[in-house]
């Protein structure tokens, strides 16, 4: 066990803990956190009581109206070829790619709206570890709607996840083996008995659960033959292990033989000690500070064993620990795109992005939902920063600090009252308990309120107060959790 | 010798440090653009006025349809549905012939400005798309460096520690920039690449801004002979025992530095050569107009995604292919139209090549030795390296025989002469003639 935290507890421990286990909060929510106490705080974040389905899918991610829509692609595609005969072969083509053209420019809208109802999910959401590590398993168990192409398996593996976000390890990976984007995505299913397809068996070691060095080049081959034959039936949406077309021979995975299949080769890799280090190591990074002392990883690899790869035993753990309060710990992690974005929202008291901010903020960042660059996720830390993306980030808070229309701009009131704009020192000092995790130097605090100064004139308005939250988020300190 | 940057650097972080000193950075800019204006040729940081470009083919070339041994049936045997007939490809050897969907590198090659490289890999291959690019970009087999290639180059061989020594037209640095002093910039867009204030007084606010994002310490020297922090995934730029903050605040300056310099250059030149709307053509026509408006770079790194060929790979390969020869048409044809022509040489690389044998799916899996070109008139044009046996095999995949180190010696001491070849390499490595 990690040596705990005292049960007493400041409320910038609080803002850390909403930050890291969920996007930060408005001042007021913080407060309401802090309230709660640590250890009920923590059963908070792991046993919400917002219900899984309270935010409606998009309709077209109804498992009814996709099976449908898939019936009536085949069916398009049927007409298409009927309709293709007697003509020539140029014209063909022109109907086929017009016809293709038209499921593309579905495919985009639905891929744009799924990405949209995370985002405000995340933002609105009161359970928000939920979607923090719905996050964590689509950067774990990365896959792309650029490959994919399919939105809608995307959501129903996002549902996956969110259905195991806390939930058993073991299982999750159990179901990933069989999730329809993760089998297109790492082309599972076109692995025959003859060719086997090296790509998911590799991965699901390297990547999924051992990591590097902690498996052979003559286990990833047998594992390979374990996971052939799978089959995605595209009408239904779900993926079966074929026994014809599966290699039904012996293996020899991690010096066990037997006529193993897919799902005994998972069975096989959570046997092996390293499986718990390696999640627990990872859950520690994204949650805590990279690289943690070894020991430590092997406490809590222990705790996840003793529960059989129940996460909610090591994530209340970590959350409850000393460390994790720590100066190592504490506002030194540089925020994602996403956290950057839903909190830099939450921080400006919005209750929903500008049209088409998201998607742009994302993109230009360098965290597009749904579309992690590779099978290994995305880099995390430093990676997200270089010269070009923090312009980037001073620019969209920009963006968003102009925006003075009731409704999509921040709400400036809220932010600050009449009263607290007169004086500029205690207005400065608002403002940063609200946007910095991180203590703020004398120089840059008298820097702030030298610039409200010049800004003041006969009254601050809300495009004054604007531009002063603009320089604020355009510093260093305020890309730090 | 002090380097303007260092000078901009002292300056800033010195004790004098006031509120005039963005405009004294502003002047700084100016004198600059003018004498950059009034060259003919670049102003540069090094000796010489030699320019690297580097073209990453992401997700693994498969390098025996982009250079084909349409002569040896053992390639047609494992490639029923793939292969190149001798009528598919430009001639360029015995039984070899360049994928005819690059007419431009074919028309080169005769014109002996492309050298081609066969069998490039290295010993003990790895198939992993992230572990493979780290290796070629660390140039360390081992995957245990912390620091890129060009980074150590830049670190290295080329004095002081200006941001743009290297210039990264990619949404993220390049792990081969990732460096103790020095990781170069990355960008997307130059006009993008500002701050840009929410209105009021805009003189007045960016003065504020510099002030806010400039290290708040005055001590400021890298730390030499310590590693270089490794966060989750990506390597770049953290030194020894540098926390985030001091990363962010150091990126910051570089950022405010770079930024006005850039503008400047991308407003001023325009090219007359006509570019494809592609990422990649896009790019180079960045680099082009970045090389005509004389900025210190001395490499650039520019990307062209999607050559990770699981499956029906016939049309998308040679789509990609087709895409560079004219990305790179466009952008030799500009450069001759400045007169850069002969000072810039441009590589190709790739993280692997593909398995000889196709996959049930039309396409073929990750494997290890390919194919790269290097391009430009400083090449001494030709067919280099041994081309890989097609039966003697390692697990399906083509044993290298020229290790991709001694391409990098070639270039790094041939063209951009950099002192120091085996500490950037990690060893001495025989270059193997392009130059």
């Amino acid at each position: 066990m990690l040596p705990k935290a005292k049960e007493n507890w400041t409320k910038e421990e609080a803002r850390h803990l909403l930050s890291r286990a969920g996007f930060g909060g408005s001042l007021d929510e913080i407060e309401k956190f802090h309230k709660k106490g640590r250890e009920q705080a923590v059963d908070f974040l792991l046993n919400p009581e917002e219900p899984r389905d309270a935010f409606k899918l998009p309709e077209w991610a109804s498992k009814e109206r996709a099976m449908a829509d898939m019936r009536g692609r085949i069916e398009q595609f049927r007409e298409t070829q009927e309709m293709s005969k007697g003509l020539s072969a140029e014209q063909a083509e022109e109907l086929r790619r017009k016809s293709r053209r038209q499921m593309q420019m579905e495919n985009k809208r639905h891929a744009l709206e799924s990405q949209g109802w995370w985002f405000h999910r995340m933002l609105k959401t009161k359970a928000p570890l939920r979607e923090k590590m719905t996050l964590f398993w689509h950067d774990h168990f990365a896959t792309s709607v650029q490959k994919v192409r399919q939105p809608v398996l995307m959501l129903m593996q996002n549902e996956l996840f969110r259905g195991h976000a806390f939930g058993n390890f073991r299982e999750l990976t159990q179901q990933i083996v069989r999730d329809p984007a993760m089998v297109l995505y790492l082309d599972t299913q076109s692995s025959s008995k003859k060719q086997p397809n090296e790509n998911f068996a590799r991965e699901i070691m390297e990547l999924f659960t051992l990591g590097e060095g902690n498996y052979t080049e003559a286990d990833v081959k047998e594992a390979a033959r374990a996971f052939t034959g799978y089959q995605l039936n595209r009408l239904n949406g779900e993926v079966i292990q074929s026994a014809r077309a599966w290699d039904d021979g012996e293996k020899t995975i991690f010096g066990e033989t037997g006529p193993f299949n897919g799902k005994n080769v998972v069975s096989l890799i959570f046997k092996k000690d390293e499986c718990a280090k390696f999640m627990v190591s990872k859950l520690w990074e994204f949650f805590a500070y990279e690289k943690p002392v070894d020991a430590a990883m092997e406490d809590l690899a222990a705790t996840f064993r003793k529960n059989d790869y129940e996460l909610k035993p090591v994530l209340r753990e970590i959350f409850l620990s000393r460390e994790f309060y720590g100066e190592k710990s504490r506002g030194t992690q540089i925020k994602s795109p996403v956290q950057y974005l839903v909190q830099l929202l939450k921080e400006l008291e919005m209750d929903s992005a500008p049209l088409g901010f998201p998607i742009m903020g994302q993109t230009q960042l360098g965290q597009v939902l749904f579309m992690p660059p590779n099978v290994a996720g995305w880099d995390w830390g430093k990676a997200w920063i270089n010269t070009n993306t923090l312009l980037t980030r001073y620019n969209l808070a920009g963006k968003l600090t102009k925006e003075l229309n009731e409704g999509s701009g921040p709400d400036f009131k809220k932010i600050a009252s009449e009263p607290q704009r007169n004086e500029t020192g205690r207005l400065v000092d608002e403002l940063i308990s609200r946007f910095f995790c991180v203590p703020i130097p004398a120089k840059a605090r008298d820097s702030f309120i030298a610039y409200a100064d010049t800004k003041k004139g006969v009254r601050f308005t809300d495009k004054e107060l604007g531009e002063l939250c603009h320089l604020m988020l355009s510093t260093p300190y305020y890309q730090l959790s | 010798m002090k380097t303007r940057r260092d000078f901009i650097r002292s300056a800033v972080l010195g004790a004098s440090a006031t509120w005039t000193l963005p405009g004294f950075i502003d002047r700084t800019f100016a004198e600059l653009g003018e004498e950059a204006s009034d060259r003919s040729t670049q102003f540069t940081t090094g000796k010489d006025g030699t320019i690297l470009v580097v073209l990453q083919l992401a997700g693994g070339n498969d390098g025996l349809n982009t250079l084909v041994p349409f002569g040896n049936d053992a390639y047609h045997k494992a490639r029923p549905r793939l292969a190149k007939k001798e009528k598919d490809v430009i001639r360029i050897g015995d039984g070899m012939g360049l994928n005819n969907s690059m007419p431009f590198l074919g028309s080169l090659f005769k014109e002996g400005q492309l050298g081609v490289v066969q069998g490039v890999g290295y010993p003990n291959p790895n198939r992993s798309h992230f572990v493979s690019t780290s290796i070629w970009e660390t140039a360390d087999p081992a995957n245990r460096s912390n620091t890129g290639w060009l980074g150590r180059y830049f670190d290295n061989a080329c004095e002081g520690i200006d941001p743009t020594v290297g210039m990264s037209f990619n949404k993220s640095t390049p792990e081969s920039f990732g460096a103790m002093r020095n990781p170069g910039v990355s960008l997307s867009s130059p006009e993008l690449y500002r701050w840009i204030h929410s209105g009021g007084n805009r003189a007045e606010a960016d003065e504020f801004f510099s002030e806010l994002n400039q290290p708040g310490n005055d001590d400021d020297e890298p730390v030499d002979g310590g590693s270089i922090e490794m966060p989750a995934g990506g390597k770049v730029g953290g030194l020894s025992g540098e926390t985030n903050l001091d990363f962010l605040e150091r990126v910051a300056l570089d950022a405010q530095v770079s930024s006005k310099q850039i503008l400047e250059i991308a407003a001023k030149h325009r090219t007359k050569v006509k570019y494809d709307g592609t990422p990649v053509a896009r790019n180079l026509n960045l680099v082009s107009r970045m090389i005509a408006g004389g900025m210190p770079t001395r490499v650039y790194y520019v990307s062209h995604g999607g050559f990770d060929t699981h499956n029906g790979q016939v049309n998308s390969h040679d789509r990609l292919l087709s895409q560079l020869d004219s990305a790179l048409k466009s952008f030799f044809s500009d450069l001759k139209e400045q007169g850069n022509d002969k000072r810039v040489m441009l590589m190709t690389f790739s993280e692997f090549g593909r398995r000889v044998s196709e996959n049930a799916s039309a396409g073929t899996d990750h494997g290890k030795a390919s194919c790269l070109f290097v391009v430009g008139g400083g090449v001494k044009g030709g067919l280099y390296g041994k081309c890989p046996s097609l039966t003697d095999l390692s697990q399906g995949d083509l044993k290298h025989t020229v290790d991709f180190r001694s391409v990098y010696a070639d270039i790094l001491g041939g063209w951009l002469k950099a002192p120091h070849i085996g500490k950037i390499l990690g060893g001495e490595f025989q270059p193997i003639g392009l130059i």
